[in-house]
């Protein structure tokens, strides 16, 4: 009988609660990331790769 | 006026200088490019091995079982690994535009790193392991591992601390998620006790070390061969294309996703086995869940691309990285799909699935470090790339080498599974011989062997254009840059709450932890209970001193990267082997054997099915007495001698362990030991082996081999008749 709990975990708000926590989650951060006021700041940090800090001295092969 | 991203004034902010640390950068790419050689050579090896067994040189350390971790071993950690820490401390102190936190941990965390490397490439081929598919490497190492990975994550995290720019870019938290991950997963998997300096045994047991052994062993595949990469994809494809990633936003959704779902797809690896239903189901499902990160990441780094489509054809960088996301794309969509119960019915235990692994590694892994490669040698030794022509005529020998190992693969694995389940009208077994399935396919063998040289030539062109760029570079001079220190100014009022996060790094860590956690603890933990919840089973009695020492030797020869010892229920695996597995068989399994692979034929049921003298011949030449097959000879456990000075100290750990050993079982273990050797040795020596086969590890081996699957195919069918349980 044991091994037929632990065969068929009849548990099933565990998972079903970590379901609900990631939905939750997930709709939280898309709804944030995807608030119209942020475009601009997303679209600035986007850059962040392509600007380098100022060089002062160095190889022009060099960022 | 420079102004930060906010619009505020650079007026009263300190304006700092400083310089990369670009030679750490240079060794680990170095060490990158040595280390791919080895384990892609190795890969072609063993490739070879497969399709010819004479190749294995009938010595042991250079045996399939032995060589086949190393490769494993060489390309995950010391290829993948050396390149990771290249592209992430070369784009980490851009993005931070800082200098590695300290010099010093930089040089430890390199030269540790390659100690570990070596130790392994020491330890593997003399057959020193613990036997857990890509954990191999016994105690000690596993301590220096954690060691080192401390060192980075100090560094790493500490540049991050003394950072220039606010906002933490999305490439440095999937490494965030990379650090912490991996030191959790490494962790919680090499729990284990030591027996001596080289033997170990695994803290957990059967069904529990199967579900934490796959816990880590897929998680490996996500957060030391995915994550890293996704992270320097997100800064080098910008870079190398000059554009900005396609969609930031999209980025923070693939993160997240990712990291929450990846963690929990572990038990696809073990679906039809005795792990619990509800664990396989969940797997399942999240593994069909990872569809939409994966593949939303994918288009994120392609459409990166929209606009400079004609670079790809010229840029053999911009190449590499395009095409490794379509593998990436493609492994991505092959994985879930191997994960639907149906499906993976077919392909586990064939050639599909290292048919899968290597469009992941080879074209996603090999392909995005030769594109990050040829962004950064020629900017670290201050060059232009030697030649272009022959990083094309690399990237064609690599695609179309790795198509041969694909597809090869795929034919393989769906011939054999299909031969496998082959039936006749009466409900038998069409090919009842198992090495009918497997000489089927040698052809596929020798196809995948050429596929890997093709590869092999493609790594060794860019190994021979890197080195020529680099010899063609000019001395670097010291660069120093300045930028703003970061102060007050820089933070955004009134953002929102995750455009907050994105700039609170241990805030951002601690909520990656727990998202990696959340779904660690709901599928560990449970089976981690098991021990309280399977039914042992009387008649289920530990190995005799003799049983273990020869399943010590079946993991230090490597056995479970061929054979499985679990069978599943299905009628033709039942008609084949025997009884489907229960877990009440493996409670004393440290660690579980139950493999991944059936290159050979399972062996969850072999004891007692052939005598002893079958097997001596069997592993003297196993043509001897199955024709056809392709195993390799194993001469030296002739010559071996049995150890039996460890075997007391083995009994106890495994008693340590929760095995019930009695204290008189543990001190008489080698008297036992040798009384069955002895025993054993007697009918072989009646048929007219050699005396000596008393003292010899064959004679340990055969002891485990008669006792595979024996206990359990004993017990009745009908349960009432099996006697008592024991709580």
């Amino acid at each position: 009988m044991k091994q037929a709990v632990l065969s068929h975990w009849d548990i099933p708000w565990l998972p079903i609660t970590a379901l609900i926590m990631f939905v939750i989650c997930f709709s939280a951060y898309t709804f944030w990331t995807f608030r119209k006021g942020n475009k601009k700041f997303y679209e600035q940090v986007s850059l962040i790769p392509l600007q380098g800090p100022s060089k002062l001295k160095g190889n022009d092969t060099y960022e | 006026m420079i102004s930060n991203q906010l619009g505020v004034s650079a007026k009263n902010r300190k304006l700092e200088t400083f310089s990369y640390d670009d030679q750490i950068v240079k060794w680990f790419v170095t060490a990158t490019v040595i280390w791919g050689a080895v384990a892609i050579i190795l890969g072609v090896l063993i490739a070879f091995q497969l399709a010819e067994w004479r190749l294995n040189l009938g010595l042991a350390w250079t045996s399939f079982g032995r060589l086949r971790p190393l490769h494993t071993n060489s390309a995950i950690f010391a290829f993948c690994g050396n390149a990771i820490f290249a592209g992430i401390y070369f784009s980490h102190q851009r993005l931070c535009k800082a200098r590695l936190f300290n010099d010093l941990l930089s040089r430890i965390h390199f030269w540790g790193w390659q100690l570990v490397i070596v130790l392994a490439a020491i330890t593997l081929p003399l057959g020193i392991t613990t036997g857990k598919e890509y954990a191999e490497l016994e105690w000690p190492i596993d301590i220096l591992i954690t060691l080192i990975w401390v060192v980075f994550s100090v560094n790493f995290f500490g540049t991050i601390l003394r950072r220039r720019e606010r906002h933490i870019y999305v490439a440095i938290w999937f490494y965030i998620a990379t650090v912490i991950t991996v030191g959790v997963l490494h962790i919680v998997n090499s729990i284990e006790l030591p027996v001596t300096w080289t033997k170990s045994y695994s803290m957990y047991a059967g069904v529990q070390d199967a579900l934490v052994q796959w816990w880590y062993g897929h998680n490996a595949v996500a957060f030391f061969l995915t994550t890293p990469f996704l992270g320097m994809m997100y800064y080098f494809i910008p870079k190398a294309a000059n554009r900005p990633v396609y969609s930031y936003r999209l980025s923070i959704i693939h993160f997240w996703s990712l990291v929450f779902i990846y963690i929990w797809a572990g038990p696809h690896h073990l679906l039809y086995t005795t792990l619990p239903e509800w664990a396989q189901t969940l797997g399942m499902v999240f593994s069909i869940s990872l569809w939409m990160p994966s593949w939303g990441g994918m288009i994120n780094g392609l459409m990166t691309l929209r606009g400079v489509w004609n670079k790809v054809r010229t840029e053999p960088g911009l190449r590499f990285m395009a095409t490794s996301l379509t593998f990436y794309g493609m492994s991505t969509f092959e994985g879930p799909l191997l994960s639907i119960k149906s499906i993976n019915a077919i392909a586990h235990f064939t050639d599909w699935i290292p048919g899968h692994v290597h469009s992941g590694t080879i074209g996603w892994n090999y392909m995005l470090i030769s594109g990050i490669l040829f962004y950064m040698v020629p900017k670290l030794w201050g060059t232009e790339l030697y030649s272009k022509k022959i990083a094309h005529t690399q990237f064609w020998l690599a695609t179309i080498g790795l198509v041969f190992y694909i597809v090869s693969m795929w034919v393989a694995g769906i011939t054999q599974s299909l031969m496998w389940r082959a039936m006749d009208d009466a409900g038998r077994l069409i090919y009842p011989n198992f090495i009918e399935t497997v000489v089927k396919i040698v052809p596929m063998y020798w196809v995948r062997a050429v596929g890997g040289t093709l590869v092999l030539v493609s790594y060794l062109l860019m190994m021979y254009n890197l080195l020529k760029t680099a010899r063609t570079g000019k001395k670097a001079s010291a660069e120093i840059y300045e930028a703003y220190a970061l102060d007050e100014s820089s933070i955004e009022p009134n953002a929102d709450n995750h455009r907050k996060l994105e700039g609170w790094p241990m805030i951002f860590s601690v909520l990656s932890l727990i998202a990696i956690l959340v779904g660690s603890a709901i599928e560990i933990i449970p089976s981690l209970m098991a021990k309280n919840y399977i039914v042992k089973i009387d008649a289920i009695r530990p190995y005799t001193p003799l049983e273990l020492y020869g399943r010590d030797v079946y993991i230090r020869e490597g056995c479970y990267l061929c054979h499985s010892q679990t069978v599943r229920p299905m009628s033709h695996e039942v008609l084949r082997y025997g009884k489907p597995s229960d877990a009440a068989e493996f409670v004393y399994d440290h660690p579980f054997q139950w493999g991944s692979k059936r290159t050979g034929p399972d062996l969850a049921r072999l004891g007692g099915k052939y005598p002893h003298m079958w097997h001596y011949k069997h592993f003297w030449d196993p043509r001897e007495v199955t024709a056809g097959s392709i195993m390799p000879k194993y001469p030296w456990l002739f010559d071996s001698k049995i150890d039996y000075s460890t075997l007391t100290k083995k009994m106890d750990v495994m008693r340590r362990l929760g095995v019930p050993y009695s204290k008189s079982e543990v001190l008489n273990a080698v008297w036992t030991a040798r009384t069955q050797a002895m025993a054993i040795s007697g009918e072989l020596i009646e048929e007219g082996v050699p005396k000596k086969v008393v003292e010899m590890e064959i004679v340990a081996l055969i002891s485990y081999m008669q006792r595979l699957g024996v206990d359990f195919k004993n017990i009745p069918e009908n349960p009432e008749l099996a006697g008592p349980e024991v709580k």
